[in-house]
């Protein structure tokens, strides 16, 4: 028993002097680096973005700190996992704050955005989310104000909806419309809304706006619905893995409307899910990876980590990044306010994705395009389309 | 359209009533709801899943292998979480929590170690179609229902006509009794746990070739509970027929009133039926062993 | 700091709601998958007020726990009436939760499944005192004669019901306070993280508020708010363990029921223990 508490005492001992070199440690890295937080989904159904966004984050830090980093001093990631989670968000967002981080990339998800913009915005540290669509996440709902502290990479949902009902209008001759998506969703709820507008603006008729609930997974009572009324495009604002129950049950019913997908469906897992029901179904991405304009990143994520990144999340976390490097070389300042106004000014910046210009009125890139990808089972791969300028 | 309806709600239905019956099994022989049942489902899924990526096995000794393994896991499950409690005689209240605690813990362990990712079995049948009077039926629902009801009836003889199941029934109307009668009640049960578990194992490599495998997929088992709570907790033929009802009944309600109020509609009914029918159509009167 | 003081007042206001959960559960021997639905009624109740009508916290806080007890009617008067047995109670009032967040999702006033950006009016003063009032309200509520009551209904109903207590109107009556405290922890939970999102008030919610009572102990008040904290600053200082937190959880329930049914205190109260008054 004696001898078990010495051992205990021992190992006690040991514990705290390992975590006081640890603690050692980052303070004395912490006094000459300048942090940038990144709030990510490491864990939980969003984490295959978290994780790939997490890597291509880390491989351009490296990149950028042998130029130099920020203002002459290195660039090191505070990283913390929001589980995909609205409280954790707020939790990691606060966290982040006290971390004295000079601005936070992420986090992805519209919700957990929105719920972790009023924190940094009382800490005057501006965020810039990577693949959050929502309008709202830039604009404060109510006061339709601009949120000073809150930017974006990425082009917004109403613009993702008007550019999939004009390639169904323009391209693929559609008259009649479907749209199925998931009730328990702010992203789907509000698409179907965008995407509906803008296909009724242009002389398209929706015949079926059907709904199914967060955990469901058998949709044939609503698509039994869908196939009395033919449509010609069936339009799903839904993440990979409904999008591919949705196509197998909707071909199983024998309804053969051209599917139509958002940038959700990015996901190299969606033809593994889907088969041979999701071949030839069309989608709006942020990214492609035959762009020309990305081929350097690929290449490098792929010869780094030996796998395919998981877009867009990597592409659009290195914009976020950029611009806040652009932004403090511009502003020559890291303080949040500094920074804040000069991200908000920022023009023609080079970065992963393409050229960036941010609007200063909402926040939201100038001239995003948007991609239209073809998904093809024979080659397993999503086969460019289309690329949509920004309006 | 409306037989599209009926079709589409007798094949959900079906699904439902295989998963129910492992509820209304054990809730016959020790009068509790056992919440890991849906864990249980996942797992047989997962298992199934292994076996025909990696070993590449055909669906026949794939679904046999995740009758055992779900089967096996079953029995394991009320070694280590129930047995003592219940030869401590506790309230049902417990078995009930102990029941929640494993499927807890069953469900996020696999998030935990195998993660969150989506996964689709390989394609045992060629999509196919059939027409069944104007309304399309696909191949798979056509199978699996036809398994699923020839399961349950092929249980529902076991239990009436052998003396293992004979035993059981014996089991299920007093206890103590059987086991002064010299019957290794211990045994017994592990049997009623392995045949539940073995359908979870049915269950699954469908559930897993209708939809996809994933660590949250025991989610839809809450419906199948419900299933069972309508057709009469502890009836086998109340599982059968509570399931159909079920999923006809939401199938219709999406179709002709809104897709999105169904669960609404489907939790009212239980309520409802709960209060007016406590026993549901086909349960036996059980009092709560407090 | 900032960081620090968050997590400690989140974890405060999952101990009110776990408290008015120990009251139900454990008072009562009813178990329930739903209460983290009169936690989303206290918040969007209370959040739709300061929202929409910039009404004072001051009003809102009481009108959100109001509407959270009002709202356990509907399903307490039907489901407690009928007697139901315990797992029937339990997955009765699921489905309430589960419905009740369909209508969150869909409503316009909510601003469905978006979620809604309130103010943050909750500081630590708001959060503490209401933790304490509510705390010293139970206490006493327990003391009075209701407390005996309850605890005769929970050890034996059937001799409760023949010595002439109304099992209905007591069962009702905890349920009303027991979603009333969940109310507040609601509204004090919107205004504290100024947002709130349907996905927030899940049955997975639900199970961490029961667990935390059962691990503090049925019949218990202290034991559950004590490990209702634990259970909330815990995983946020180990969070590179965070991943095994829901299971640990699940087998927690198990070892507790197998080795410990009682809980953490298990019908007795901190304050017992000081006394060194163990039963």
């Amino acid at each position: 028993m004696k001898m078990r508490v010495e051992k205990m005492k021992k190992s006690i001992v040991f514990c705290v002097a390992v975590a006081m070199m640890f603690l050692l440690a980052g303070t004395v890295f912490a006094a000459e680096a300048i942090k940038i937080g990144h709030t990510v989904s490491l864990t939980g159904g969003a984490s295959m973005w978290g994780q790939s966004e997490a890597n291509a984050l880390d491989m351009l830090v490296e990149k950028l700190n042998a130029e130099g980093g920020i203002l002459g001093s290195p660039i090191v990631i505070v990283r913390y996992d929001n589980r995909n989670d609205a409280i954790e968000s707020v939790n990691v967002a606060r966290r982040l704050a006290g971390d004295k981080v000079i601005a936070v990339i992420g986090p992805a998800q519209s919700g957990n955005s929105i719920a972790t913009a009023p924190v940094l915005e009382r800490a005057e540290i501006p965020m810039i989310v990577t693949t959050a669509t929502n309008p709202y996440v830039t604009v404060d709902q109510k006061t339709e104000k601009v949120r000073p502290y809150a930017f974006r990479p990425c082009f917004i949902d109403p613009f993702q909806g008007t550019v999939a009902a004009r390639f169904a209008v323009d391209r693929l001759s559609a008259k009649k419309a479907a749209i199925l998506y998931d009730v328990g969703s702010d992203y789907g709820q509000w698409l179907s809304k965008y995407f509906e507008d803008a296909f009724v603006a242009r002389g398209g008729e929706v015949v079926a706006k059907e709904a199914f609930r967060s955990e469901e997974l058998d949709y044939r009572a609503q698509l039994g619905k869908i196939k009395e009324l033919a449509p010609d495009v069936f339009f799903i604002p839904t993440s990979q893995k409904e999008a591919a129950l949705a196509a197998r049950q909707a071909r199983d019913l024998g309804i053969t409307a051209v599917l139509l997908g958002t940038d959700n469906w990015g996901s190299p897992d969606l033809i593994d899910l889907g088969g041979d029901s999701v071949d030839g179904a069309y989608f709006v991405n942020l990214a492609d990876l035959d762009d020309p304009d990305i081929q350097s990143f690929v290449a490098e994520y792929r010869e780094a980590f030996g796998a395919e990144p998981v877009l867009p999340n990597p592409i659009m976390a290195q914009d976020a990044l950029i611009m806040i490097v652009e932004a403090a070389k511009a502003a020559d300042s890291v303080e949040g306010p500094k920074l804040a106004e000069a991200l908000a000014n920022l023009k023609d910046v080079k970065v992963t994705s393409g050229v960036l210009t941010v609007d200063p009125t909402d926040h939201n890139p100038l001239n995003k395009p948007a991609v239209i990808q073809k998904v093809d089972v024979a080659k397993k791969a999503f086969v460019f389309v289309e690329k949509y300028q920004g309006e | 359209m409306f037989l599209q309806t009926l079709v589409t709600g007798l094949s959900i239905g079906g699904i439902y009533s295989l998963m129910a019956v492992g509820y209304s099994l054990i809730f016959s022989i020790l009068s509790f709801s056992n919440f890991a049942h849906g864990a249980v489902i996942m797992l047989g899924a997962y298992m199934g899943l292994a076996l025909a990526t990696q070993l590449h096995w055909g669906l026949g000794l794939v679904v046999s292998g995740s009758v055992v393994g779900a089967g096996l896991l079953s029995v394991f499950n009320e070694r280590v979480a129930y047995s003592v409690l219940r030869r401590r005689r506790a309230p049902s209240l417990f078995l009930m929590i102990s029941a929640m605690g494993c499927s807890v813990f069953l469900e996020n362990m696999v998030y935990a170690t195998i993660g969150s990712r989506f996964y689709a079995f390989p394609e045992f049948f060629k999509r196919k179609v059939v027409d069944v009077w104007g309304s399309s039926l696909s191949l798979l629902d056509l199978f699996a229902f036809t398994v699923s009801i020839g399961a349950i009836f092929a249980l529902h003889l076991f239990i009436t006509r052998t003396k293992t199941g004979i035993a059981i029934r014996a089991g299920v109307n007093d206890m103590t009794m059987c086991s002064l009668m010299g019957v290794n009640t211990d045994r017994l049960i592990s049997i009623v746990f392995f045949l539940a578990g073995a359908f979870a194992g049915v269950a699954g490599v469908f559930l897993g070739i209708k939809y996809f495998v994933y660590p949250t997929m025991g989610w839809v088992t809450n419906k199948a509970y419900i299933a069972a709570v309508i057709g009469g907790l502890g009836s086998l033929p109340g599982a059968l027929v509570g399931g159909l009802i079920l999923g006809v009944l939401e199938t219709l309600v999406s179709t002709y009133l809104s897709s999105v109020l169904r669960d609404v509609f489907s939790f009212t009914m239980l309520i409802a039926l709960l209060i007016w029918l406590p026993n549901g159509l086909m349960g036996r009167d059980t009092e709560e062993k407090v | 700091m900032d960081y620090e003081i968050n997590v400690v007042m989140l974890a405060c206001i999952n101990m009110i709601a776990v408290l008015g959960l120990a009251v139900f559960t454990g008072f009562t021997g009813l178990f329930s998958l739903g209460h983290a639905a009169f936690v989303g009624i206290g918040a969007y109740a209370s959040g739709v007020l300061t929202y929409h009508w910039n009404v004072p916290f001051f009003f809102a806080l009481p009108a959100g726990m109001a509407a959270a007890g009002l709202s356990s009617l509907v399903i307490g008067i039907p489901t407690l009436r009928a007697k139901l047995r315990s797992d029937y109670f339990a997955i009765a009032i699921l489905g309430f939760g589960e419905a009740l967040r369909v209508c969150l999702e869909n409503l316009s006033i909510t601003n469905g499944a978006r979620g809604l950006s309130v103010n943050e009016f909750s500081g630590p003063g708001w959060i503490l005192g209401t933790l304490a009032l509510s705390l010293l309200a139970t206490r006493n509520f327990l003391k009075s004669r209701f407390g005996t009551l309850f605890v005769a209904i929970r050890e034996d109903p059937i001799a409760a019901e023949m010595a002439g207590i109304d099992l209905f109107k007591m069962r009702l009556l905890s349920l009303v306070v027991s979603a009333t405290l969940c109310g507040a922890s609601g509204a004090l939970l919107a205004h504290r993280l100024a947002f709130i999102q349907p996905v927030m008030f899940t049955l997975t919610q639900s199970t961490q508020l029961l667990a935390s009572v059962i691990a503090g102990g049925i019949g218990s008040v202290s034991g559950p708010v004590i490990v209702a904290f634990v259970f909330t600053a815990l995983p946020e200082m180990l969070r590179s363990l965070n991943m095994w937190r829901l299971p640990a959880y699940g087998l927690l329930l198990v070892l507790i029921m197998i080795y410990r049914p009682q809980g953490l205190l298990g019908y007795r109260e901190l304050s017992d223990l000081f006394r060194g008054r163990a039963r």
